[in-house]
């Protein structure tokens, strides 16, 4: 009962909000056509910022270290799947062959290069994260750069009209393939034997390698996964006829990542989820309905959330405060 | 035997000497920066990546046509041409140290063909300061051609005499929009799109000195940020759409203007549409269509030939000719599908090798200029791969190398521009 | 620089080599060994922060962009003497280092890592806001320039005085105190020491070096400010700089320096990779297998070597 009381009541008012958020939003697109406009493309976008944002934290959880080339991780796989798309390739069948080689793309880079620095020192981690950032930036600025290409439209570019309002198919398309991920990370580590085994090497790393748990293996495997979201984000963000495919698409994806990473609790997997779908709206609608606010305060702006939001509740929105013993 | 601390310093010493040495090796070069007995290294900046990397195609065919003239005519005065490019990423900043390195380390005899305004603007002052000619600005900004002689404006910051651009001016082109939608909309009622820095800025100032008393017909204006995410400019138009405008005016680089008119495409929208030449490349618009966009007759205009419309013009032959001898099958199928930046590149570094012929065999920097100041590409002379009739000329009292331009509408049919109208006079 | 100064001898060799250098130097060379000195006054502030009381900043870039516009404002608006903007950077920089230190204080480890890393892209991006007066993306042009060789002297200058100025302040009572933070926050506070205040303290501190830094960040690019100059990406080369130079040792800030300000400019030359994109992946290669090879960075690997040499 005792626990119930204070740390719990801090999750039950951020819950209250958010279901007050939600039905705000409902009873928005109800009224407004612009609204429902802007709340599709905020979801839609939210779910490809939750999604990297989930990839952050699920390598946060497991070792407690901010992969900053995250999202330069994913515009590589982006590139694959284009290149793909080139040799032939359907873009569904590309889609497919690129998730497979995002686990394994992960799974190896945590073996070759996190792996010797992880225990050392969480500033040399960090660094070494970094540089991956500028060798993966400078590979596909090497091999596909300066020259102009498309990926393939996943779910074209028209759009429903539904009662006047308009709503773009690859908006909904991009809510609907990232909750199919989503769902399925989710039941690997909910109803699996392997999610059972990842969990504890995250959670209590001493006392799973005493239980038989392969630690190390787990934690190779959690990058594997972080990635494959990390290319649903970036495969996603490409499917808005909007976006260019420039070895640059990522880093503003990265930064909202991180608010929606910071937003909803770096230890809190659907907070990253809720944070993205938050900041997403949050953002477009801003945008949309404040004359003053261009988007190209957006990212600005996501800082400012990131700031504010750390500063009244420093371990997130739906995260746990961390309480040290003496 | 222990060594202590001093004795580690002083090998350190020895060692940081040693290598300071070494790399000052070939430094100090006698006679004219970049020019040797059997080549010239002339160097440019170029966006390969970034925002802009769309112009990169720019680069690439300058580089094949100086490659085309060092294999069939053994270079200019049997010099030939090296060009150092170098990737700024459309970062002004990045062009600072990028044109420092060109200029103080590889010593070249000239900045020739660099794109972009502002980075052109970031980089001005050093290169006139240090008397290092800045040649055929791959951009339309005014200032190129205003203040080669006197600080005409406050914005030149002294005069700039070493610095000239090449193609016809951005407040030029966005006058003669004005007057074509002032000609074409009964009611105007105009919104214009542009890029926030001083690009953009240059072209709505045309638009508005052309739209003269008619400038309270701009009832929206949207600006954008280089380098802010593309999908951002889905929101400026729905604003744009919002406000009532029935004629939208997009004064953008390429990857924005595709978004911009994608946005219409997807909002079933189709407001009479004034595209900046820079942005309207075939490659971007049939881009534009393949996420969406209905650009048919959207107005732009042009001022070089089109391999896809004219293939047959001798110059368009030449240039077929050159792309398919670089054996790079990106660029040629680029080439074979209409990126008229080739064609640019190509015209470009044709005033370029005419410029370096007429400054003589033992070319200074200040006889390169003199020839850039004198341009007469007309008649027999004519530039190649510019429009038909059109001329590239220059004199004492007139800075601006091109200065004309003919109207082109797209057509939705053939996936391709076609130009209407004479040849417009759009000179200052 | 453990409180300890290192050996006169050490110190006089440096100095004698920096006075040599840009008479045997090309001039191009010579303003590469300026961008090295502008490094190490910002790798030497960065490292008061993030070694000496482990608070990791991906930020101070940000501080570089304050002091770097200082100056390019002052000049263009005041035509204020050069030297007198670096000390108005510094001073600005100081406090806004400890403006943002103060909330900072609620936030540990990965939570200041992000708090900073919005600071380095908004910072930036606040030109545009007021872009009439901090020009926005035109960005800002100085009112004079100044030749290689005098930013050379005065980035290295500003060196010297900065690090005695390091120096002093890490020996004294406020250094013991920082240590103290980063070894142990608890223990600290139970031996009564005010962990915010000196926190904060070193908060302020490394921005108004890493200000000093953007001043003549901005002198060595002719004058010009310009936000792309101050992006996340030279945020992060201050911290790769700090943890290649380790903690503790003169030459480990110097490697640092050097590793950020001579390496991305060096390796166009190396004959696999001759162009801009294979340079970064060589750096970008560099900087791993230094972080692999040496986690304490060359500091730790002097620690070593002395240790191996003295037996």
């Amino acid at each position: 009962m005792e626990r119930l009381k204070a740390a719990d009541l801090g999750q039950i008012v951020t819950g209250a909000f958010l279901l007050a958020g939600a039905i705000f939003l409902l009873v928005g697109c109800l009224e407004s056509s612009n609204f429902a406009t802007y709340t599709v493309q905020g979801v839609g976008v939210g779910m490809t910022y939750g999604s990297l944002a989930l990839a952050l934290v699920l390598i946060y959880q497991a070792t407690h270290v901010i992969n900053f080339a995250q999202g330069e991780l994913a515009m590589l796989t982006t590139f694959i799947a284009y290149q793909f798309t080139k040799w032939g390739l359907s873009y569904w069948e590309a889609f497919s062959v690129t998730l497979a080689i995002a686990f394994v793309l992960g799974t190896v880079l945590q073996v070759t290069v996190i792996r010797p620095v992880q225990h050392r020192s969480v500033i040399a981690t960090v660094i070494v994260t970094v540089g991956l950032f500028l060798v993966i930036d400078g590979v596909v600025n090497w091999i596909w750069g300066g020259q102009f290409q498309t990926l393939p439209l996943a779910f074209g570019f028209s759009s429903w009209d539904v009662g006047g309002v308009f709503i773009e198919k690859y908006y909904v398309g991009m809510v609907v393939v990232v909750l199919v991920s989503l769902t399925a990370v989710w039941a690997l580590f909910r109803f699996t034997k392997l999610g059972l085994a990842m969990r504890a090497a995250a959670l209590r790393p001493a006392a799973a390698s005493l239980a038989g748990v392969r630690v190390d293996v787990m934690l190779a495997i959690g990058w594997g996964l972080a990635a494959v979201l990390g290319a649903v984000a970036g495969l996603m963000t490409q499917a808005s006829p909007l976006s260019s495919l420039d070895p640059a698409f990522m880093q503003p994806v990265l930064v909202y990542a991180f608010a929606a990473a910071a937003l909803g609790g770096l230890e809190s997997p659907a907070g990253a989820v809720v944070g993205g779908v938050a900041i997403g709206t949050f953002l477009t609608l801003l945008v949309g309905y404040v004359p003053q606010i261009s988007s190209d305060l957006q990212l600005p702006l996501a800082f400012a959330v990131i700031l504010v939001v750390l500063l009244i509740k420093p371990s997130g929105l739906l995260g746990r405060r961390q309480v040290e013993r003496v | 035997m222990s060594i202590n601390r001093k004795q580690l310093g002083a090998l350190l010493c020895v060692v940081v000497v040693g290598i300071a040495v070494a790399s000052t090796a070939g430094a100090a070069r006698q006679g004219t920066p970049g020019v040797a007995d059997h080549s010239i290294t002339i160097g440019g900046t170029f966006p390969f990546s970034g925002p802009a990397s769309l112009y990169a195609t720019i680069a690439y065919a300058e580089q094949a046509y100086y490659g085309y003239i060092n294999k069939t005519q053994g270079g200019v005065h049997g010099r030939k041409i090296i060009d150092i490019t170098m990737d700024d990423g459309y970062n002004p900043s990045t062009t600072v140290t990028d044109v420092k390195k060109l200029v103080e380390k590889d010593n070249v005899f000239a900045i020739v063909g660099s794109l972009g305004t502002a980075p052109g603007l970031a980089t001005w002052g050093y290169l006139n300061k240090h008397q290092v000619p800045q040649a055929l600005l791959a951009t339309g900004d005014a200032y190129w051609g205003t203040c080669i002689y006197q600080a005409k404006i406050p914005q030149c910051n002294g005069a700039k005499p070493w610095t000239i651009g090449w193609q016809p001016d951005y407040p030029a082109e966005a006058r003669q929009y004005a007057k074509y939608i002032l000609s074409h909309q009964s009611k105007p009622k105009i919104g214009v799109l542009y890029q926030s820095d001083d690009y953009g800025k240059n072209y709505l100032a045309g638009l508005m000195a052309g739209l003269g008393s008619h400038k309270k017909d701009v009832i929206a204006e949207q600006k954008y940020t280089s380098g802010s995410d593309p999908a951002g400019i889905q929101a400026h138009i729905l604003k744009l759409k919002q406000a009532g405008v029935n004629t939208v005016v997009i004064f953008a680089t390429p990857a924005y203007a595709i978004a911009a008119l994608a946005t219409e495409g997807g909002l079933h929208w189709s407001p009479l549409t004034m595209l900046n030449n820079v942005s309207a490349n075939r490659l971007f618009m049939l881009a534009a269509e393949s996420k969406g966009a209905m650009p048919a007759g959207v107005v732009s205009s042009t001022y070089i030939e089109s391999q896809t419309t004219q293939p047959n013009l001798p110059g368009m032959q030449l240039a077929k000719a050159i792309i398919d001898s670089t054996h790079n099958n990106d660029l040629i199928t680029d080439f074979n599908n209409g990126d008229n930046n080739i064609v640019y590149g190509f015209a470009s570094a044709a005033t370029a090798v005419d410029a370096l012929k007429r400054a003589g065999a033992n070319p200074t920097r200040a006889s390169f200029m003199h020839a850039l100041r004198s341009l007469n590409e007309t008649g027999s002379n004519s530039n190649p791969f510019v429009y038909p009739g059109m001329t590239v000329k220059t004199s004492a009292t007139h800075g601006f190398p091109m200065q004309q331009l003919k109207l082109e509408k797209w057509n939705g049919n053939t996936h391709d521009w076609k130009s209407f109208g004479s040849v417009i006079n759009s000179g200052h | 620089m453990r409180g300890r100064l290192p050996a006169l001898g050490s110190l006089a060799v440096v100095a004698v080599v920096l006075a040599v250098l840009p008479f045997v130097l090309s001039d191009y060379n010579t303003y590469l060994a300026a961008e090295v000195g502008i490094f190490f006054v910002a790798v030497l502030g960065l490292n008061i922060l993030t070694g000496y009381t482990g608070q990791i900043s991906i930020g101070h870039g940000a501080f570089m962009a304050i002091g770097g516009y200082t100056t390019a404002v002052m000049s263009r608006d005041h035509h204020t003497n050069l030297i007198v903007t670096m000390l108005l950077a510094f001073a600005f920089c100081f406090v806004v280092g400890l403006l943002f230190g103060l909330p900072a204080l609620r936030l540990s480890g990965a939570y200041l890592a992000l708090a900073t890393f919005a600071l380095a892209i908004s910072v930036p991006l606040l030109t545009d806001q007021w872009s009439t007066y901090l020009g926005g993306t035109s960005g800002v042009q100085s009112s004079e320039t100044k030749s290689n060789l005098w930013i050379y002297g005065a980035a290295w200058t500003a060196s010297a005085v900065l690090f005695l100025l390091a120096w002093l302040i890490l020996r004294g009572r406020v250094g013991r105190a920082f240590r103290a933070v980063r070894d142990s926050e608890i223990a600290a506070t139970a031996s009564g020491v005010e962990i915010g205040i000196y926190k904060t303290l070193a908060f302020g501190i490394s921005a108004a070096f890493c200000g000093v830094a953007g001043a003549l960040y901005v002198m060595a690019s002719n004058g010009f400010a310009q936000p792309d100059e101050f992006s996340v990406l030279l945020s992060l080369q201050l911290l790769i700089g700090a943890a290649v130079a380790g903690l503790g040792s003169l030459w480990g800030v110097l490697a640092g320096a050097a590793f950020v300000g001579l390496l991305p400019n060096i390796s166009t030359s190396v004959p696999v990779v001759g162009n801009d994109h294979g340079r970064d992946v060589v750096y970008g290669l560099l900087v791993i297998l230094v972080m692999l090879v040496l986690p304490g960075g060359f500091a730790g690997l002097l620690a070593r070597v002395r240790s191996l040499v003295r037996t």
